[in-house]
């Protein structure tokens, strides 16, 4: 299972882990003995005498600082393509404030300036992330496989790639491939669900782990808070407008995000009508009950049907699950306190079920919203766009075409628009099958994940058309599948309170329907 | 990235709401004998939890009165939490200064049902979009777009391109914390000094320390951090105290189905939900939102009313000196926007009976008056405003001739004309006032 969230930086949720600053009147956080070292702005030496205090950053020139739980609601920073690429200055990593900063008004010091983009959580706010990384493992070297927003890590993580986007609607958020094709490199709505932009949409035109998992008939599903469009709010809202209120971000949230809908941007694995399944026992499957009729929902469902057919006894063998807007964790419609109660419910939920003894979490991230992060490596992935690449230079990701040409696409010729990595981000594994209280520094990415469907499901298979799954590393190292569960797999639960994070004894009450 | 967010437009949910409520309301009169609310609701009432740290350093900041020159008052000297976070005195505004003896400019607002008050803007918020328009563009917008009629249950004001949100009757300031360093160093309230002395005091005050707890050592010596610091915990403890937003009024009780109102106080709620009597609702809006939430009996925008000039102010004896409320004085970043000279904020209403000064010069002391203003303002001026030497009444007294384009004369019951029948009798506006009472906080419900 994989649950995306949104738009965090691994230093932004992790700079001093595993020590918090634990105020009197906070949730205290206390590091378990034996915490291994990570790869963060404390250990880096890198909270104060940062390069991003300044002059170049002007206003918002400032060390990093800590972001209270009462400051969980921030701004969203800048998360485009050029800006990421931009505030890394060649390595430097010194340009945050200047690129991708923004700031909230009227609020304190650095946080009403384009210095908030240097602030961070720790275990006082992102409390159940530090506790899960406690009690199973994390990597402190994953990574969006490019720079830039939303959809780029929605498509990375069920394809590996950016490259082959086709305008349906007007034009997308995209640039010429140098190929004469295009690759996306920001938010563009997919083509023809009903929920999509009107004035701006795309395709795209390569393959995904969905077509790879039908091929081998195992069973997978997409679950997106916000999908099912029959379903009625609380708040008597429905369609593609049914919406949640936070009284964190005190706004009322759209639940569906037809930019994070994955899989709707391949013809081969969309549902653009929202189709509902035929039956619960259909969830997962291609076939009705049956086995005859194509299933209308095509793998495309809501969060709610993900409850549903687990507690049925119909657990997909790969889920990848979206959480409603209010509760994805992107600032400005999202915030951490709402985005635990979320992943918290989910976990909990799970943890209860007797599957659990056999299911692994993947928490990730599909960018990192521009937060800041310290740690710098050299293009992987070359792009050389005269205007969009910036990282080394103007025109330049990588060390330029000769020495590293831009990787192969769709089409099987070197292709720009995939500058990458880009950002570190939060990377977690709660499972029975995690090591305990480890930190991972192999090199990973969103496209990893692909990577790990293939070799557990589909003896290795991979993708092709220039996906990243062939490249990029493995996450073995965050399990140990030789320990023996067969026995105590209570003791592999770590169930936690929704709304503070802290650890609970006995399993909470099941998750409410909305 | 586009976060597709809605954010709360205050009246402008009440275009859903509203079609359940005008069903619980139409259904009144078969009930009024039980008083029940026929169609209860559920409220979605702010989460309790114990004030954190921030919130626990703003409680002492907020209540510490050295902070001023006299060294006599704090935020709760105003602000005090024996009168709704209002003004505990009957005059119609406070006096501060460092012997207690200068005139506050406007009378004291309450801090109450603030928590989810928007910033300033002007027109429909576009919440956190990346296309930003200034304010200037929007107010240019504002003036060639025609404006809606406000009527109780209707959706005019979410379309309205006028100003909104923002906190004091001019909403100079957009936050909590902006707003708590503004009296703090006004020479008229607490009278601060400056920042360095303010700042200097809260380095030796007792709870310093948590300052450093809570942003690092270097906060005591870095001053415009220790300040801001010091006003967000300030504004967190605003937030996270729940007497600042209770939502244990009578009514609020009624709408769940947990209190019974008088034949008086639901006679008063019909008039003032009615667009063709009281219309109040329009304006403080009277339903829950979609969500649940309370209602907060304000669509945080800004109106001008016209209200008559307060002579008791010690700033009106100079006969060119005028409030304009949006536009200025005390407000200086939109004076050429003219249009909207004369507006001031619309308050809530829950605690308002509560009040002895009324409008942003306190000119009224009792709801009488208030609905009496109200109520006779077109119909029968002479009963409202002052006539002057010359024997002519002088309408709008408190603004400049070409400002009175400005006031609002087409929301009900401001749409009438002299010799008109008022929109509402003596008896209408004694119920209005018994509903007013409803929103008192503290009530004890049935169960």
């Amino acid at each position: 299972m994989i649950i995306f969230n949104e738009n965090r930086s691994f230093d932004h949720y992790f700079a001093t882990y595993p020590n918090a600053a634990n105020p009197s009147g906070s949730i205290p956080f206390v590091p378990k003995p034996h915490t291994p070292k990570v790869n963060n702005l404390a250990n880096a030496h890198l909270l104060v005498n940062n390069p991003n205090n300044s002059a170049a950053n002007g206003t918002g020139a400032t060390d990093p600082f800590r972001l209270d739980r009462t400051q969980a609601n921030t701004r969203s920073q800048n998360h485009s393509y050029t800006p990421e690429q931009q505030a890394v200055d060649n390595g430097k990593e010194d340009l945050f404030p200047k690129f991708t900063g923004r700031g909230t008004a009227g609020g304190a010091g650095a946080f009403g300036t384009n210095g908030q983009v240097m602030g961070y959580f720790d275990g006082n706010t992102t409390t159940a992330f530090w506790n899960y990384a406690q009690h199973f493992a994390m990597s402190d070297n994953a990574w969006t496989d490019t720079f830039g927003p939303s959809t780029q890590g929605a498509l990375a993580v069920i394809s590996g790639q950016t490259n082959g986007a086709q305008n349906i609607v007007g034009t997308s958020a995209s640039i010429a491939d140098g190929q004469g094709g295009l690759t996306l490199i920001g938010d563009t709505d997919p083509a023809y669900d009903s929920c999509s932009s009107t004035s701006s949409t795309v395709l795209m035109t390569g393959k995904n782990i969905g077509d790879l998992l039908n091929d081998e008939r195992i069973s997978w599903g997409s679950f997106m808070g916000g999908f099912d469009l029959t379903l009625k709010n609380a708040n008597g809202t429905t369609g593609c407008a049914r919406t949640t209120f936070s009284s964190n971000v005190n706004g009322t949230i759209v639940d569906y995000s037809p930019h994070h809908a994955w899989f709707q941007y391949y013809k081969s694995t969309a549902n653009p009508t929202h189709a509902r399944p035929s039956s619960v026992d259909a969830i997962g499957h291609t076939y009705e009950k049956g086995g005859k009729t194509v299933d209308p929902a095509n793998h495309a469902y809501d969060l709610e049907d993900f409850y549903a057919a687990v507690k049925a006894g119909n657990f997909p063998a790969v889920s990848y699950i979206k959480m409603s807007a209010y509760q994805d964790g992107h600032a400005g419609n999202s915030d951490p306190l709402d985005e635990q109660v979320g992943n918290v419910e989910l976990i909990n939920f799970l943890q209860k079920q007797p599957e659990w003894r056999e299911t692994a979490v993947i928490i990730t991230y599909d960018d990192s919203d521009g937060w800041y992060d310290h740690q710098y490596v050299a293009p992987k992935t070359a792009s050389y766009d005269p205007t969009a690449d910036q990282v080394n230079g103007p025109g330049l990701c990588g060390l330029g075409p000769q020495k590293q040409p831009a990787p192969k696409g769709l089409s099987g010729k070197p292709v720009n628009g995939r500058c990458g990595p880009g950002t570190r981000i939060p990377f977690i594994v709660v499972s029975p099958y995690a090591r305990t209280n480890h930190v991972s520094s192999t090199y990973i990415s969103q496209a990893s994940v692909v990577r790990f469907i293939e070799d557990n499901w589909l003896r290795g298979q991979r993708i092709g058309g220039g996906s990243f799954d062939a490249s990029s590393g493995s996450i073995m190292d965050l399990f140990d599948f030789d320990q023996d569960h067969s026995h105590d797999y209570r003791t592999d639960a770590l169930f936690l309170d929704p709304t503070s994070g802290t650890a609970i004894t006995s399993p909470p009450d099941e998750h409410h329907h909305h | 990235m586009n976060s597709r967010t809605m954010w709360l437009l205050g009246a402008g949910l009440l275009c859903l709401a509203g079609a359940v409520f005008a069903a619980g309301t139409q259904g009144l009169a078969e009930t009024s004998q039980l008083g029940a609310n026929p169609n209860p609701v559920r409220l979605m009432r702010p989460p309790v939890a114990p004030l954190s740290a921030m919130a626990q350093l703003g409680k002492e900041i907020f209540y510490d009165a050295s902070l001023s020159s006299s060294g006599a008052l704090s935020c709760a000297s105003c602000h005090s939490p024996d009168h709704a976070y209002g003004p505990p005195n009957d005059g119609p505004v406070m006096l501060g200064g460092a012997a207690l003896s200068r005139q506050g400019a406007r009378a004291v607002p309450s801090l109450t049902y603030l928590d989810r008050h928007p910033n300033f803007s002007i027109g429909p918020d576009k919440g956190d979009d990346d296309n930003v328009i200034d304010l200037a563009q929007m107010a240019a917008i504002g003036q060639q777009a025609a404006r809606t009629t406000k009527t109780a249950g209707g959706s005019g004001a979410s379309a309205n391109i006028v100003p909104q949100g923002g906190l004091f009757w001019d909403g100079r300031a957009d936050t909590l914390q902006d707003q708590a360093l503004f009296p703090l160093l006004d020479p008229n309230e607490m009278d601060g000094g400056s920042a360095e002395i303010v700042a200097d005091k809260l380095r030796r005050a007792p709870y310093a320390n948590r300052f450093v707890e809570l942003f690092g050592a270097g906060v005591l010596r870095n001053q415009r951090l220790l300040i801001a610091e010091a006003m967000f915990a300030v504004a967190r403890y605003q937030v996270e105290e729940v007497s600042f937003h209770p939502y244990t009024s009578k009514y609020d009780y009624w709408l769940e189905g947990k209190a019974r109102l008088s034949e008086s106080e639901l006679r008063g709620l019909q008039m003032f939900n009615d667009p063709d009597k009281a219309n109040c609702a329009g304006c403080h809006t009277s339903a829950p939102t979609r969500d649940g939430l309370p209602p907060l009996f304000t669509d945080h925008q800004y109106e001008a009313l016209g209200a008559p000039r307060n002579a008791a102010l010690a700033g009106n004896r100079d006969p060119s000196h005028f409030d304009l409320g949006v536009c200025g004085p005390q407000r200086t970043d939109i004076p050429e926007q003219t249009q909207y000279c004369g507006m001031f904020l619309t308050p809530t209403l829950r605690n308002t009976a509560t009040r002895h000064a009324f409008f942003h010069n306190g000119v009224f002391s009792t709801l009488e008056q208030v609905l009496d203003f109200y109520n006779f303002r077109d119909t029968n001026p002479e009963k409202v405003f002052p006539r002057g030497a010359d024997g002519a009444m002088r309408k709008y007294d408190d603004l400049p001739q070409k400002y009175h384009v400005n006031v609002d004369v087409t929301d009900p019951p401001f749409d009438r004309h002299p010799g008109d029948k008022p929109a509402m009798t003596e008896q209408d506006e004694a119920d209005i006032i018994a509903f007013l009472k409803t929103l008192i906080d503290g009530y004890k419900a049935e169960n």
